[in-house]
């Protein structure tokens, strides 16, 4: 068994000053960071080095850049002039060849959500406890390669607190009400290391006290990141097996039972 | 008189939000002030041709920042080569050759933020971008698309740039 070191690395100050950790890895550094005074006061000298060099970099730059009212002004012409032109005829020559705008707009096109589309399927409450309703809940996910799910040894990809107001919104759709919203915790259904997105389209609600709770959701996240990231298990897989039934992608990926 | 199109407010919006970011970002390959201001009002009428043919909307903000790298770069080696204008500097060290900085200006920079800045400039350019992109408030992810490098390259540099400055700030 490895043992953790004692106190964080730069790198993972920085990642976790900036939001780039996983939200398992980030509440084990802020469990630390309340923990520790030394990692504190490193964690403040970092925020207190960015401000500095932003307040320099700002006063630098900006005593630079003209009014914005003459560029604007001059666009807004420019604009109805390409606008009455026909799309796409005259004025491209400068700064880009057509070539490369092609493959431009080609990377960008691909920047699209990309849906995990699945029949429509209800079902609240079974044996095992509520699960996500897939005409609610389909799954959502953001263009994200395997390089970027295994950008560290464990899942370091951004995400945030789920906004107060999105769960509000999660709760109405499965008809929850306020009093009961405590006994449950608003989780993706694909997890953000997996490249699910903060939408209402990947939000439900779990309960807390079931067989099959959060907890072990987290083991089945765990597990398919290795896999994806062992080259043993590709990656729109291991997000459709969540997102269509994760106690069944349990069941195949860890067994019968689930373990706490 | 043409119906001024919704896509046209739109631009215009995006350029109020991202004018000064995206010249910022350009100075930092060394362009003239006017040339960065050119390139820009070039990278929003290049947006318009991308709205309105109905293209990807997703993160229009990697997107004005991946074609104001392009142009800045193609910028840059035209000026280079058919100009004898063209003097690369880095735009952070115009502090230190400008002659007559106002004196609230003189003030607002103090002695420590000369230093970071002069620590800047020493980094290797990409590096520079890195940083330049992450304080215009791109996240690691974007500035790799941008960049066009892998998302552990984003990260090392912004900490190896992060550490030289918290260096700077100790000596
Ligand atoms: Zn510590």
């Amino acid at each position: 068994m490895q043992r953790e070191p004692v106190h964080l690395s730069e790198k993972e100050l920085i990642l976790a000053a900036d939001g780039e950790l996983s939200v398992r890895r980030r509440a084990k550094v802020n469990a630390h960071l309340e923990a520790c005074w030394s990692c504190r006061e490193r964690m403040r000298v970092i925020e207190t080095t960015i401000a500095e060099f932003v307040r320099a970099r700002n006063a630098e730059l900006n005593r630079q850049l003209p009014p914005a009212a003459g560029p604007r002004a001059l666009l807004r012409a420019r604009l109805s002039e390409a606008a009455a032109a026909t799309p796409g005829s005259s004025f491209w020559q400068f700064p880009f060849p057509a070539a490369r705008v092609g493959q431009l707009a080609a990377g960008v096109a691909f920047v699209g959500i990309v849906l995990v589309v699945l029949t429509v399927f209800q079902s609240t409450v079974s044996a095992e406890g509520p699960k996500p309703r897939l005409g609610i809940t389909p799954g959502e996910t953001r263009p994200i390669t395997v390089e970027e799910v295994c950008f560290y040894q464990r899942a370091e990809v951004v995400s945030r607190d789920i906004p107060n107001d999105m769960r509000q919104k999660v709760f109405a759709a499965y008809g929850i009400k306020p009093a009961q919203a405590d006994q449950f915790e608003v989780d993706y259904l694909i997890t953000p290391d997996l490249g699910g997105t903060e939408s209402i389209r990947n939000l439900w609600p779990q309960p807390y006290s079931v067989r099959w709770n959060a907890h072990v959701k987290d083991k089945l996240e765990q597990r398919l990141h290795e896999l994806v990231c062992g080259h043993q298990l590709d990656l729109q897989t291991a997000q459709r097996d969540i997102a269509v039934d994760w106690i069944g992608a349990y069941k195949k990926y860890l067994g019968e039972n689930p373990s706490h | 008189m043409p119906i001024r199109s919704p896509i046209e407010d739109e631009v215009v919006a995006l350029f109020e939000e991202f004018r000064a970011p995206v010249i910022r970002y350009m100075l930092a390959f060394g362009l003239p002030i006017a040339d960065a201001e050119e390139l820009a009002q070039e990278v929003f009428l290049s947006l318009f041709e991308h709205l309105r043919r109905g293209k990807s909307r997703a993160n229009l903000q990697g997107w004005i920042f991946r074609v104001a790298h392009n142009s800045a770069l193609k910028c840059r080696l035209q000026l280079r080569r058919h100009s004898d204008r063209f003097v690369y500097e880095p735009v952070l060290s115009m502090a230190a050759a400008d002659p007559a900085p106002g004196p609230e200006e003189t003030l607002a920079i103090s002695q420590w933020q000369q230093r970071l800045l002069s620590v800047v400039r020493a980094l290797p350019e990409q590096d520079q971008f890195c940083l330049a992109l992450r304080a215009e408030g791109l996240r690691y992810r974007e500035i790799s698309e941008v960049l066009d490098i892998s998302l552990g390259s984003v990260a090392a540099s912004l900490e190896k740039s992060l550490s030289r400055l918290m260096r700077a700030e100790q000596t």
